[in-house]
C-alpha cells in the first residue's frame, strides 16, 4: 500500500514539474569532524554529511507538493554514497471550512516538538531526532493550520510510526497519532506542546494450536514535548522538555520505562552575518537507573557569507565545539565540527 | 592580560554593531508596485527633512515582508496582506508586523475604443484570459477575435490580476505580455479587438474602460470596495510606527503625501 502511495505521489510530482510552477532547491553540508575520546583522536574526517534536492511543484492555487531526496557520503559507518526519499507529500489548501488550514498526504513532516521546523542552527540534530523519540518524517496524513492573527499553529496527524527510512517488510501494523499546538500570545513569547500516541506490534506468535497470529500484546509509547521560546531583539532562547514512557508487556504485567530530555539553546545575533549560540542537553534514557544519563554542551557560531533576497541563508559556515559527558564510566567525547552549508534555489515555469 | 584583551574584543564585536545601527536613516524594501509611492514620497520627505536619509529598494512583496521579519529594514512594502504563515513565524521571532495602508489600487479592464462591449462579469474576463471565450460576439460584442494582452508575470499588477481574476489559472498561451501599464493602454488604443488591464491611474480617453459585474471602476468604487479588482497597498513595520518611521508614514498619509500617491497613479486612502 505504501509503495503504491509513493509511486502515485512520485508520478504526480514528476508530471507537475513538467507542467506547473516548480521551486527547485538544493542544499549541501560539507563537514569536518575532529573527535577525541579520553584524549585519543577517534575521528578526523571530511564528508558530505548531507545534501538534498527538493522540488516543490505548485499545481494550482490549492495544491502544492514537496519531493525531497537526501543524499550523503556516509551514514552510521556505512561507506559510499547513500540516498533516501525524505519528503513526498501533497498539500491541499482550502479543502476544509477552516481558514488557513490544509490537508497533507504522503511522506510528510512529523509534527512533534521542534523537529518539524528545526533549522539546524547548531550542527547537531533536533533533540527529539537526536535522542530517537521520533523520526523527522513519516508516511501518513494530517491537518495543519494557523490560528487567527498569528497566534500560533496546530497539527493533527496519523502516521505509520516507522519513519522515512523503513518502507520494506516488518512494518508496524498500528498507526501513530500526534497532536501539536504552538501559541504565541505576545510577539516573542511562544509556548507549545505535542503528544504522540504510538503502539507497536510487528511480531507474530503461535496461538498454541500451531496457527501463527499477530501478537496481541502491544508495546505502547506515550510521548510528550513541551516547548518554550523567547525572542527579544538579537537574543533568543529555546527550551524543550521531552518525555517518552514505554510500556512493555511481560510475564509480570506491564513494565514502564521513562526517558526524559531537557534541552536549552540560547542564541545571540550579533549582526546580520554573525550569531553566537550555545546548547545544553540532558538525556536520561531511564529515569529509574542512576547511571545512564548523558549531558551535552555545545558552543559555537554561525557566520553568514551570503543571504538571498528574502534574507534566507545562502552560504554560511557553522563552527561548533561539542562535549558529551556520561554518568557511567564512559569517557567524555569532545568534537570540533566545522560545516560549510550552501543553498541555491530557482523557480521553474514561473507564472505558468 | 590576555583574558582582558579577549573579553574587550568580544564585547566590542557584540556591542559596536548594535550601537552603530540606524541613526537618521530609514530603510525600505519590498513590493515593486509600492516602490514608486515610496520613491516619490521619500524624495519630497528628504527635501523637507535634509537630516533624514531614506533608502528605498524593490524586490517584491515577499522580500519586503521577509525583511521586516529579519529586522533588516524599517519598512517592508507589500501589495498583498501578510500570510498566516508569515505572521505566525514573525511573532515567534519577536516581530510584530503592523500593517499601514498607504494607498488603494484598482485594476481596470480596458478594450479598444470602437468596441461596444460595456460590461463583463469577472467570470467572463477569466474565460477570455484562459481561452474559453475567444470572440467578442460571445460577450455581446462584434464578431471578431479577441486579442488578449497581459502583463509580464513579475509585475505586481499581474499578481493581483492573476489572484483575483484568474484565480491562478493559466493565462492563454498566445497572450501578448507587455512590460508596463502605459504599454498596455497604448497598444489597446491602436489595435482593434484587444483587451487588457491597467492601473486606474493609467487609463485615459484613448481606450474604453469596462464595468465589471456592473460596477464601473472609479476612485469611489475602488475605495469603498465595491469594484472587485481592487487591493490596498501596505507598508509593514515592526509594531506601530515610531520615531522617524512614524514621521515618514504620517507624511505619506498627510494631504501632501496622498497627493503624491495619486500622482503616481494610485488612489488615496482618504
Amino acid at each position: 500500500m505504501k509503495k503504491v502511495l509513493l509511486i502515485v505521489i512520485l508520478t504526480v510530482v514528476a508530471f507537475g514539474i513538467l507542467n506547473a510552477e516548480t521551486k527547485l532547491k538544493m542544499e549541501l553540508w560539507n563537514r569536518w569532524t575532529y573527535q577525541t575520546i579520553d584524549g585519543e583522536v577517534t575521528k578526523n574526517e571530511m564528508a558530505l554529511k548531507r545534501g538534498y534536492l527538493r522540488l516543490e511543484p505548485k499545481f494550482g492555487n490549492n495544491i502544492k507538493g514537496r519531493f525531497n531526496v537526501d543524499f550523503f557520503s556516509d551514514e552510521d559507518g556505512l561507506d559510499g554514497a547513500g540516498l533516501k526519499i525524505k519528503y513526498a507529500y501533497l498539500d491541499f489548501s482550502n479543502m476544509l471550512p477552516i481558514k488557513d488550514s490544509k490537508i497533507t498526504v504522503g511522506l510528510m513532516k512529523t509534527y512533534f516538538g521542534t523537529i518539524y521546523d528545526w533549522s539546524y542552527q547548531t550542527i547537531d540534530k533536533d533533540p527529539s531526532d537526536k535522542y530517537k523519540f521520533v523520526s523527522s518524517t513519516d508516511y501518513g496524513f494530517g491537518i495543519t493550520g494557523y490560528l487567527p492573527n498569528g497566534f500560533g499553529s496546530y497539527a493533527l496527524a496519523a502516521y505509520n510510526g516507522e519513519g522515512y527510512k523503513k518502507t520494506a517488510g516488518d512494518i508496524n501494523k498500528d498507526m501513530n497519532f500526534v497532536g501539536n499546538i504552538r501559541v504565541t500570545p505576545i510577539p516573542g513569547i511562544t509556548v507549545g506542546g505535542s503528544y504522540m500516541m504510538k503502539t507497536k506490534n510487528d511480531s507474530e506468535i503461535d496461538d498454541g494450536t500451531g496457527t501463527i497470529i499477530d501478537n496481541p500484546d502491544r508495546e505502547e509509547y506515550a510521548m510528550i514535548a513541551g516547548v518554550g521560546k523567547f525572542a527579544f531583539g538579537p537574543f533568543s532562547l529555546l527550551g524543550q522538555y521531552l518525555q517518552k514512557v514505554t510500556s512493555t508487556p511481560n510475564d509480570a504485567g506491564v513494565e514502564d520505562e521513562t526517558e526524559t530530555v531537557l534541552s536549552v539553546m540560547p542564541i545571540f545575533k550579533v549582526n546580520d552575518k554573525f550569531e553566537l549560540l550555545a546548547r545544553y542537553d540532558i538525556n536520561d534514557p531511564n529515569t529509574n537507573d542512576d547511571d545512564d544519563k548523558e549531558t551535552t554542551i555545545i558552543a559555537g557560531f554561525n557566520y553568514h557569507i551570503m543571504r538571498d533576497a528574502k534574507n534566507a541563508p545562502k552560504l554560511f559556515v557553522q563552527t561548533n565545539y561539542q562535549m558529551t559527558q556520561f554518568e557511567d564510566d564512559s569517557n567524555d567525547e569532545s568534537e570540533i565540527l566545522v560545516q560549510l552549508r550552501w543553498i541555491f534555489s530557482e523557480t521553474l515555469n514561473k507564472g505558468k | 592580560m590576555k583574558k582582558l584583551i579577549l573579553i574587550i574584543t568580544l564585547l566590542t564585536l557584540i556591542v559596536l554593531p548594535v550601537l552603530a545601527k540606524r541613526g537618521n536613516k530609514v530603510t525600505i524594501a519590498g513590493s515593486t508596485t509600492v516602490l514608486p509611492i515610496a520613491q516619490a514620497t521619500a524624495e519630497i520627505f528628504m527635501n523637507n527633512n535634509p537630516e533624514i536619509n531614506i533608502s528605498v529598494r524593490g524586490g517584491g512583496s515577499s522580500v519586503g515582508i521577509a525583511a521586516i521579519m529579519a529586522g533588516t529594514v524599517d519598512i517592508g512594502n507589500a501589495s498583498r496582506h501578510i500570510k498566516a504563515k508569515e505572521l505566525a513565524s514573525a511573532r515567534e521571532q519577536g516581530i510584530n508586523p503592523h500593517e499601514n495602508v498607504v494607498a488603494n489600487d484598482g485594476i481596470v479592464i480596458v478594450i479598444h475604443k470602437d468596441n461596444n462591449v460595456k460590461d463583463l462579469t469577472l467570470e467572463q474576463v477569466k474565460d477570455i484570459y484562459t481561452g474559453k471565450i475567444s470572440n467578442w460576439k460571445e460577450v455581446g460584442g462584434p464578431s471578431m477575435p479577441i486579442v488578449v494582452i497581459s502583463r509580464d508575470v513579475s509585475s505586481g499588477t499581474f499578481e493581483v490580476f492573476n489572484k483575483i481574476v484568474l484565480n491562478n489559472a493559466k493565462c492563454i498561451g498566445g497572450a501578448l505580455m507587455l512590460a508596463s501599464n502605459n504599454a498596455v493602454v497604448s497598444t489597446i488604443a491602436t489595435t482593434p479587438g484587444t483587451i487588457g488591464y491597467a492601473g486606474l491611474g493609467y487609463v485615459n480617453e484613448t481606450v474604453n474602460a469596462v464595468k465589471i459585474d456592473r460596477i464601473m471602476p472609479s476612485k469611489k468604487t475602488i475605495r469603498n470596495g465595491s469594484y472587485p479588482i481592487a487591493r490596498t497597498l501596505h507598508m509593514y513595520t515592526n509594531g506601530a510606527p515610531k520615531g522617524l518611521v512614524k514621521k515618514y508614514i504620517d507624511f505619506i498619509l498627510s494631504a501632501e503625501g496622498q497627493k503624491i500617491v495619486e500622482e503616481q497613479g494610485f488612489i488615496s486612502v482618504k
